[in-house]
Protein backbone atom coordinates (compact mmCIF):
# COMPACT_ATOMS: atom_id res chain seq x y z
CA UNK A 1 0.00 0.00 0.00
CA UNK A 2 2.83 2.31 1.20
CA UNK A 3 5.07 1.55 -2.01
CA UNK A 4 1.92 2.31 -4.30
CA UNK A 5 1.30 5.23 -3.05
CA UNK A 6 5.21 6.38 -3.15
CA UNK A 7 4.86 4.92 -6.83
CA UNK A 8 1.58 7.43 -7.58
CA UNK A 9 3.58 10.35 -5.83
CA UNK A 10 6.75 9.27 -8.48
CA UNK A 11 4.20 9.09 -11.04
CA UNK A 12 2.41 12.33 -10.29
CA UNK A 13 6.09 14.38 -10.37
CA UNK A 14 6.93 12.37 -13.96
CA UNK A 15 3.98 13.81 -15.43
CA UNK A 16 3.17 17.13 -14.09
CA UNK A 17 6.19 18.49 -15.97
CA UNK A 18 6.06 17.21 -19.36
CA UNK A 19 1.79 17.62 -18.34
CA UNK A 20 3.03 21.79 -17.61
CA UNK A 21 4.66 21.95 -21.32
CA UNK A 22 2.64 20.29 -23.09
CA UNK A 23 -0.95 22.46 -21.60
CA UNK A 24 1.41 25.53 -22.89
CA UNK A 25 1.71 24.37 -25.84
CA UNK A 26 -1.86 22.70 -26.83
CA UNK A 27 -2.95 26.39 -24.87
CA UNK A 28 -1.42 28.26 -27.60
CA UNK A 29 -2.64 25.75 -30.42
CA UNK A 30 -5.95 26.39 -29.28
CA UNK A 31 -5.81 30.01 -29.33
CA UNK A 32 -3.53 30.34 -32.82
CA UNK A 33 -6.27 28.28 -34.37
CA UNK A 34 -9.42 30.41 -33.52
CA UNK A 35 -8.08 33.59 -33.85
CA UNK A 36 -6.56 32.81 -37.43
CA UNK A 37 -9.67 31.07 -38.39
CA UNK A 38 -12.14 33.96 -36.68
CA UNK A 39 -9.46 36.53 -39.04
CA UNK A 40 -9.62 34.81 -42.15
CA UNK A 41 -13.55 34.98 -42.09
CA UNK A 42 -13.75 38.63 -40.76
CA UNK A 43 -11.19 39.34 -44.05
CA UNK A 44 -13.50 37.66 -46.33
CA UNK A 45 -16.95 39.45 -45.01
CA UNK A 46 -15.04 42.82 -44.88
CA UNK A 47 -13.66 42.53 -48.53
CA UNK A 48 -16.75 41.06 -49.89
CA UNK A 49 -18.44 44.59 -48.14
CA UNK A 50 -15.48 46.90 -49.55
CA UNK A 51 -16.23 44.75 -52.95
CA UNK A 52 -20.08 44.81 -53.24
CA UNK A 53 -21.11 46.75 -50.42
CA UNK A 54 -23.10 44.16 -48.98
CA UNK A 55 -22.98 41.49 -46.70
CA UNK A 56 -24.58 38.61 -47.93
CA UNK A 57 -23.48 35.27 -49.47
CA UNK A 58 -25.72 32.30 -49.79
CA UNK A 59 -24.00 29.81 -50.72
CA UNK A 60 -23.93 25.92 -49.21
CA UNK A 61 -20.90 23.94 -49.28
CA UNK A 62 -22.09 21.10 -51.28
CA UNK A 63 -22.07 17.66 -49.53
CA UNK A 64 -17.77 17.43 -48.91
CA UNK A 65 -15.49 16.71 -46.80
CA UNK A 66 -13.17 18.31 -44.98
CA UNK A 67 -10.14 17.08 -47.39
CA UNK A 68 -12.32 17.93 -50.24
CA UNK A 69 -12.91 21.16 -49.49
CA UNK A 70 -8.97 22.59 -48.82
CA UNK A 71 -7.83 20.34 -51.84
CA UNK A 72 -10.04 22.56 -54.05
CA UNK A 73 -9.59 25.81 -51.72
CA UNK A 74 -5.81 25.16 -52.29
CA UNK A 75 -6.71 24.54 -55.82
CA UNK A 76 -8.58 27.76 -56.55
CA UNK A 77 -5.48 30.02 -54.61
CA UNK A 78 -3.09 28.24 -56.43
CA UNK A 79 -5.07 29.25 -59.54
CA UNK A 80 -4.83 33.20 -58.75
CA UNK A 81 -9.06 32.41 -58.19
CA UNK A 82 -8.39 34.57 -54.42
CA UNK A 83 -12.15 35.88 -53.35
CA UNK A 84 -13.62 36.53 -50.00
CA UNK A 85 -15.62 32.98 -50.41
CA UNK A 86 -12.14 31.55 -50.35
CA UNK A 87 -10.92 33.46 -47.43
CA UNK A 88 -14.15 32.10 -45.29
CA UNK A 89 -13.64 28.73 -46.37
CA UNK A 90 -9.78 28.43 -45.19
CA UNK A 91 -11.47 30.03 -41.94
CA UNK A 92 -13.42 27.06 -41.48
CA UNK A 93 -11.08 24.87 -42.71
CA UNK A 94 -8.49 25.98 -40.00
CA UNK A 95 -11.38 26.24 -37.58
CA UNK A 96 -12.36 22.55 -38.07
CA UNK A 97 -8.47 21.60 -38.14
CA UNK A 98 -8.01 23.33 -34.49
CA UNK A 99 -9.74 20.24 -32.10
CA UNK A 100 -8.51 18.23 -34.93
CA UNK A 101 -4.50 18.63 -34.22
CA UNK A 102 -5.21 19.04 -30.21
CA UNK A 103 -6.11 15.37 -30.45
CA UNK A 104 -3.62 14.52 -32.72
CA UNK A 105 -0.88 16.12 -29.78
CA UNK A 106 -2.71 14.40 -27.38
CA UNK A 107 -1.77 10.79 -29.10
CA UNK A 108 2.00 12.08 -29.55
CA UNK A 109 2.22 12.98 -25.95
CA UNK A 110 0.50 10.03 -24.78
CA UNK A 111 2.69 7.83 -27.13
CA UNK A 112 6.01 9.11 -27.60
CA UNK A 113 6.55 11.56 -23.79
CA UNK A 114 4.37 9.73 -21.02
CA UNK A 115 4.47 5.82 -23.33
CA UNK A 116 1.11 5.25 -21.54
CA UNK A 117 0.19 2.48 -23.87
CA UNK A 118 -3.64 3.27 -22.32
CA UNK A 119 -4.38 6.52 -23.22
CA UNK A 120 -2.08 6.06 -26.01
CA UNK A 121 -5.05 3.81 -27.30
CA UNK A 122 -7.88 5.68 -25.93
CA UNK A 123 -6.27 9.12 -27.87
CA UNK A 124 -5.91 7.21 -30.91
CA UNK A 125 -9.64 5.79 -30.81
CA UNK A 126 -10.48 9.18 -30.69
CA UNK A 127 -8.77 10.61 -33.56
CA UNK A 128 -9.52 7.29 -35.72
CA UNK A 129 -13.18 8.00 -35.35
CA UNK A 130 -12.57 12.11 -35.62
CA UNK A 131 -10.70 10.88 -38.92
CA UNK A 132 -13.51 8.73 -40.40
CA UNK A 133 -16.19 11.19 -39.64
CA UNK A 134 -13.65 14.06 -41.56
CA UNK A 135 -13.58 11.49 -44.41
CA UNK A 136 -17.64 11.17 -44.34
CA UNK A 137 -19.23 11.89 -47.70
CA UNK B 1 -32.13 34.34 -45.95
CA UNK B 2 -32.05 36.63 -42.78
CA UNK B 3 -29.84 39.73 -43.74
CA UNK B 4 -26.32 40.21 -41.53
CA UNK B 5 -27.55 43.02 -39.73
CA UNK B 6 -29.94 41.11 -38.09
CA UNK B 7 -27.71 38.02 -37.76
CA UNK B 8 -24.66 39.43 -36.26
CA UNK B 9 -26.78 41.30 -33.58
CA UNK B 10 -28.49 37.92 -32.29
CA UNK B 11 -25.29 35.79 -32.81
CA UNK B 12 -23.76 38.53 -30.76
CA UNK B 13 -26.55 38.03 -27.81
CA UNK B 14 -26.37 34.43 -28.16
CA UNK B 15 -22.97 34.00 -27.62
CA UNK B 16 -23.49 36.42 -24.85
CA UNK B 17 -26.26 34.91 -22.67
CA UNK B 18 -24.24 31.70 -23.85
CA UNK B 19 -21.44 32.71 -21.73
CA UNK B 20 -23.10 34.19 -19.10
CA UNK B 21 -25.37 31.09 -18.04
CA UNK B 22 -23.00 28.65 -18.58
CA UNK B 23 -25.22 26.74 -20.78
CA UNK B 24 -23.36 27.52 -24.19
CA UNK B 25 -24.08 29.85 -27.20
CA UNK B 26 -26.38 26.73 -29.18
CA UNK B 27 -29.31 26.63 -26.57
CA UNK B 28 -30.17 30.23 -27.36
CA UNK B 29 -28.83 30.59 -30.90
CA UNK B 30 -30.63 27.58 -32.87
CA UNK B 31 -34.26 29.08 -31.15
CA UNK B 32 -33.37 32.18 -32.10
CA UNK B 33 -32.24 31.47 -35.75
CA UNK B 34 -35.04 29.99 -36.31
CA UNK B 35 -37.34 32.51 -35.52
CA UNK B 36 -35.57 34.54 -38.00
CA UNK B 37 -36.63 31.79 -40.55
CA UNK B 38 -33.68 29.64 -40.83
CA UNK B 39 -34.58 25.89 -41.68
CA UNK B 40 -33.62 24.11 -38.13
CA UNK B 41 -31.07 21.90 -39.54
CA UNK B 42 -29.32 24.24 -40.96
CA UNK B 43 -29.43 26.00 -37.71
CA UNK B 44 -28.48 23.21 -36.05
CA UNK B 45 -25.60 22.64 -38.45
CA UNK B 46 -24.23 26.37 -38.25
CA UNK B 47 -24.62 26.16 -34.10
CA UNK B 48 -22.29 22.86 -34.08
CA UNK B 49 -19.76 24.60 -36.07
CA UNK B 50 -19.79 27.52 -33.96
CA UNK B 51 -19.15 25.73 -30.89
CA UNK B 52 -15.70 24.59 -31.80
CA UNK B 53 -14.66 27.99 -32.32
CA UNK B 54 -16.14 29.21 -28.72
CA UNK B 55 -15.32 25.69 -27.20
CA UNK B 56 -11.78 25.81 -28.50
CA UNK B 57 -11.79 29.63 -27.64
CA UNK B 58 -12.11 29.50 -23.65
CA UNK B 59 -10.33 26.15 -23.52
CA UNK B 60 -7.17 27.58 -24.37
CA UNK B 61 -6.89 30.04 -21.61
CA UNK B 62 -7.70 26.81 -19.07
CA UNK B 63 -5.28 24.04 -20.17
CA UNK B 64 -2.77 26.93 -19.67
CA UNK B 65 -3.51 27.30 -16.18
CA UNK B 66 -3.60 23.46 -16.09
CA UNK B 67 -7.18 22.95 -14.86
CA UNK B 68 -8.75 20.48 -17.43
CA UNK B 69 -8.02 16.83 -17.01
CA UNK B 70 -6.80 15.29 -20.07
CA UNK B 71 -6.80 11.65 -19.03
CA UNK B 72 -10.38 12.26 -18.07
CA UNK B 73 -11.26 14.56 -21.44
CA UNK B 74 -9.82 11.70 -23.57
CA UNK B 75 -11.69 8.74 -22.16
CA UNK B 76 -15.17 10.18 -21.91
CA UNK B 77 -14.23 11.98 -26.25
CA UNK B 78 -14.00 7.90 -27.04
CA UNK B 79 -17.73 7.99 -26.14
CA UNK B 80 -19.04 11.63 -27.01
CA UNK B 81 -17.70 11.12 -30.74
CA UNK B 82 -19.25 8.29 -30.69
CA UNK B 83 -22.10 9.61 -29.84
CA UNK B 84 -22.11 12.69 -32.03
CA UNK B 85 -21.87 11.24 -35.23
CA UNK B 86 -24.80 8.84 -33.82
CA UNK B 87 -26.49 11.89 -32.82
CA UNK B 88 -25.45 14.14 -36.49
CA UNK B 89 -26.34 10.94 -38.49
CA UNK B 90 -30.29 10.73 -36.81
CA UNK B 91 -30.45 14.73 -37.38
CA UNK B 92 -30.48 14.45 -41.34
CA UNK B 93 -33.20 11.81 -41.61
CA UNK B 94 -35.61 12.29 -39.43
CA UNK B 95 -38.38 15.37 -39.52
CA UNK B 96 -38.03 18.71 -38.31
CA UNK B 97 -41.04 18.03 -35.31
CA UNK B 98 -39.51 15.59 -33.61
CA UNK B 99 -35.99 18.00 -33.48
CA UNK B 100 -38.23 20.85 -32.17
CA UNK B 101 -39.47 18.67 -29.33
CA UNK B 102 -36.61 17.29 -28.17
CA UNK B 103 -34.87 20.85 -28.48
CA UNK B 104 -37.87 21.69 -26.25
CA UNK B 105 -37.05 19.17 -23.61
CA UNK B 106 -33.39 19.56 -23.64
CA UNK B 107 -33.89 23.17 -22.70
CA UNK B 108 -36.15 22.22 -19.73
CA UNK B 109 -33.33 19.93 -18.57
CA UNK B 110 -30.63 22.94 -18.71
CA UNK B 111 -32.96 25.14 -17.17
CA UNK B 112 -33.66 22.17 -14.05
CA UNK B 113 -29.88 21.82 -14.42
CA UNK B 114 -29.06 25.76 -13.65
CA UNK B 115 -31.90 25.94 -10.93
CA UNK B 116 -30.17 23.36 -9.00
CA UNK B 117 -26.59 24.72 -9.95
CA UNK B 118 -24.11 25.52 -6.88
CA UNK B 119 -26.21 23.61 -4.74
CA UNK B 120 -24.20 20.54 -4.57
CA UNK B 121 -21.17 20.92 -2.62
CA UNK B 122 -17.45 18.73 -3.93
CA UNK B 123 -16.08 16.33 -1.65
CA UNK B 124 -13.36 13.93 -2.39
CA UNK B 125 -14.54 10.32 -2.08
CA UNK B 126 -12.93 6.90 -2.34
CA UNK B 127 -12.28 6.02 -6.19
CA UNK B 128 -13.24 2.41 -7.36
CA UNK B 129 -11.06 -0.04 -9.23
CA UNK B 130 -11.82 0.83 -13.25
CA UNK B 131 -11.62 4.40 -12.47
CA UNK B 132 -8.44 3.79 -10.38
CA UNK B 133 -7.28 1.73 -13.64
CA UNK B 134 -7.81 4.43 -15.69
CA UNK B 135 -5.96 6.57 -14.07
CA UNK B 136 -8.80 9.42 -13.50
CA UNK B 137 -7.43 11.20 -10.64
CA UNK B 138 -5.48 14.76 -10.82
CA UNK B 139 -4.71 17.84 -9.03
CA UNK B 140 -5.07 21.47 -10.38
CA UNK B 141 -3.68 25.19 -8.66
CA UNK B 142 -6.54 26.74 -6.88
CA UNK B 143 -5.91 30.68 -7.01
CA UNK B 144 -8.91 31.22 -5.47
CA UNK B 145 -7.89 28.92 -2.34
CA UNK B 146 -4.27 29.42 -2.95
CA UNK B 147 -3.10 26.04 -2.92
CA UNK B 148 -3.28 22.43 -5.10
CA UNK B 149 -6.58 20.73 -4.94
CA UNK B 150 -6.06 17.06 -5.52
CA UNK B 151 -8.98 14.70 -6.41
CA UNK B 152 -9.93 11.63 -7.43
CA UNK B 153 -12.41 10.55 -10.26
CA UNK B 154 -15.11 7.83 -9.67
CA UNK B 155 -17.65 5.69 -11.21
CA UNK B 156 -16.20 5.44 -14.78
CA UNK B 157 -18.76 2.97 -15.73
CA UNK B 158 -21.44 5.23 -15.08
CA UNK B 159 -19.74 8.53 -16.81
CA UNK B 160 -19.13 6.77 -19.84
CA UNK B 161 -22.41 5.96 -20.68
CA UNK B 162 -23.54 8.73 -19.69
CA UNK B 163 -21.03 10.52 -21.93
CA UNK B 164 -22.50 8.95 -24.78
CA UNK B 165 -25.89 10.06 -24.15
CA UNK B 166 -24.41 13.69 -23.93
CA UNK B 167 -22.95 12.69 -27.19
CA UNK B 168 -26.34 12.34 -28.91
CA UNK B 169 -27.31 14.83 -27.66
CA UNK B 170 -24.80 17.26 -28.77
CA UNK B 171 -24.55 16.01 -32.27
CA UNK B 172 -28.46 15.55 -32.50
CA UNK B 173 -29.48 19.09 -31.55
CA UNK B 174 -26.42 21.03 -32.61
CA UNK B 175 -25.34 22.34 -28.69
CA UNK B 176 -22.12 21.53 -26.84
CA UNK B 177 -24.75 19.81 -24.07
CA UNK B 178 -22.28 21.68 -21.55
CA UNK B 179 -24.42 21.29 -18.60
CA UNK B 180 -25.29 17.72 -19.22
CA UNK B 181 -21.63 16.91 -19.61
CA UNK B 182 -20.88 19.14 -16.60
CA UNK B 183 -23.89 17.46 -14.26
CA UNK B 184 -22.44 14.03 -15.25
CA UNK B 185 -18.63 15.02 -14.36
CA UNK B 186 -20.31 16.32 -10.65
CA UNK B 187 -22.63 14.07 -9.77
CA UNK B 188 -21.29 10.78 -11.65
CA UNK B 189 -17.69 11.31 -11.54
CA UNK B 190 -17.15 13.48 -8.26
CA UNK B 191 -14.77 15.74 -10.18
CA UNK B 192 -14.27 19.50 -8.26
CA UNK B 193 -16.68 21.72 -10.10
CA UNK B 194 -13.56 23.95 -11.54
CA UNK B 195 -12.08 20.71 -13.36
CA UNK B 196 -15.73 19.24 -14.47
CA UNK B 197 -16.83 23.00 -16.52
CA UNK B 198 -12.97 23.11 -17.85
CA UNK B 199 -13.17 19.32 -18.73
CA UNK B 200 -16.29 19.32 -20.47
CA UNK B 201 -15.21 22.54 -22.12
CA UNK B 202 -12.17 20.69 -24.21
CA UNK B 203 -14.59 17.73 -24.68
CA UNK B 204 -16.99 20.03 -26.29
CA UNK B 205 -14.81 20.89 -29.42
CA UNK B 206 -13.56 17.49 -30.04
CA UNK B 207 -17.73 16.64 -29.65
CA UNK B 208 -18.89 19.23 -31.74
CA UNK B 209 -15.89 18.68 -34.78
CA UNK B 210 -17.78 15.24 -35.16
CA UNK B 211 -21.15 16.73 -35.17
CA UNK B 212 -19.98 19.13 -37.76
CA UNK B 213 -18.27 16.92 -39.87
CA UNK B 214 -21.29 14.62 -40.55
CA UNK B 215 -23.22 18.16 -40.86
CA UNK B 216 -20.11 19.24 -43.61
CA UNK B 217 -20.79 16.19 -45.62
CA UNK B 218 -24.58 16.73 -46.03
CA UNK B 219 -24.42 19.91 -47.30
CA UNK B 220 -26.06 21.51 -44.74
CA UNK B 221 -23.36 24.12 -43.75
CA UNK B 222 -24.23 27.23 -44.87
CA UNK B 223 -20.63 29.67 -45.34
CA UNK B 224 -23.06 32.44 -46.03
CA UNK B 225 -24.91 31.96 -42.88
CA UNK B 226 -22.15 30.88 -41.11
CA UNK B 227 -19.81 33.57 -41.09
CA UNK B 228 -21.58 36.54 -39.68
CA UNK B 229 -23.11 33.76 -36.82
CA UNK B 230 -19.79 32.76 -35.94
CA UNK B 231 -18.22 36.04 -35.50
CA UNK B 232 -21.33 37.05 -33.38
CA UNK B 233 -21.16 33.91 -30.87
CA UNK B 234 -17.66 33.98 -30.34
CA UNK B 235 -17.62 38.17 -29.76
CA UNK B 236 -20.32 37.54 -27.43
CA UNK B 237 -19.19 35.07 -25.64
CA UNK B 238 -15.73 36.96 -25.24
CA UNK B 239 -18.08 39.53 -24.24
CA UNK B 240 -19.93 37.06 -21.75
CA UNK B 241 -16.89 35.64 -20.10
CA UNK B 242 -15.11 38.71 -19.38
CA UNK B 243 -18.06 40.33 -17.64
CA UNK B 244 -19.46 37.40 -15.43
CA UNK B 245 -17.51 34.07 -14.81
CA UNK B 246 -20.19 32.54 -13.16
CA UNK B 247 -23.59 33.65 -12.63
CA UNK B 248 -23.57 34.58 -8.86
CA UNK B 249 -26.15 37.59 -8.97
CA UNK B 250 -29.80 36.29 -8.20
CA UNK B 251 -31.47 38.67 -10.55
CA UNK B 252 -29.13 38.14 -13.26
CA UNK B 253 -29.69 34.47 -12.85
CA UNK B 254 -33.61 34.66 -12.30
CA UNK B 255 -33.55 36.38 -15.71
CA UNK B 256 -32.06 33.28 -17.85
CA UNK B 257 -34.41 31.17 -16.40
CA UNK B 258 -37.13 33.11 -17.44
CA UNK B 259 -35.76 33.04 -21.21
CA UNK B 260 -34.92 29.27 -20.65
CA UNK B 261 -38.42 28.32 -19.95
CA UNK B 262 -39.83 30.42 -22.62
CA UNK B 263 -37.48 29.28 -25.13
CA UNK B 264 -38.35 25.53 -24.32
CA UNK B 265 -42.07 26.38 -23.93
CA UNK B 266 -41.46 28.39 -27.57
CA UNK B 267 -39.94 25.39 -29.52
CA UNK B 268 -42.14 22.56 -28.14
CA UNK B 269 -45.04 24.34 -29.22
CA UNK B 270 -43.83 24.88 -32.42
CA UNK B 271 -42.69 20.71 -32.79
CA UNK B 272 -46.16 20.44 -31.73
CA UNK B 273 -47.79 22.49 -34.05
CA UNK B 274 -45.61 21.09 -36.83
CA UNK B 275 -43.35 24.36 -36.96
Amino acid sequence: MGSGKLRAEADLRRETLPQYKMDTVVGYTLQAGVLLSLALISAGLIWKWVATGGLVFDYRLRGMNLFHLAAQQFRLAAHGTVRPRLLVNLGVIVLLLTPYSRVLASVAYFTAILKNWKYSLFTSVVFIVLTYCLFLR
Amino acid sequence: MAPFHLLFPVSVLAGFVGAMSGLGGGVVLIPALTLLGVDIKHAIAVSILCIIATSCGSASAYVRNHIPNLKVGMFLEMFTVLGALTGASVTLVISPQPLYIAFGLVLLGSWLALLLAGRQSWHDGPQDSMSRWLELEGSYPDDAVGQTIHYKGRRAYLGAPAMLGAGIIAGLLGIGAGAVKVLIHDLVMGLPPKVSTTTSNLIIGVTALAGTSVYLAAGLINLGLAAPVILGVVLGAFIGTRLLVRLTNQAVRRFFLFVLLILAAEMIARGIRGA
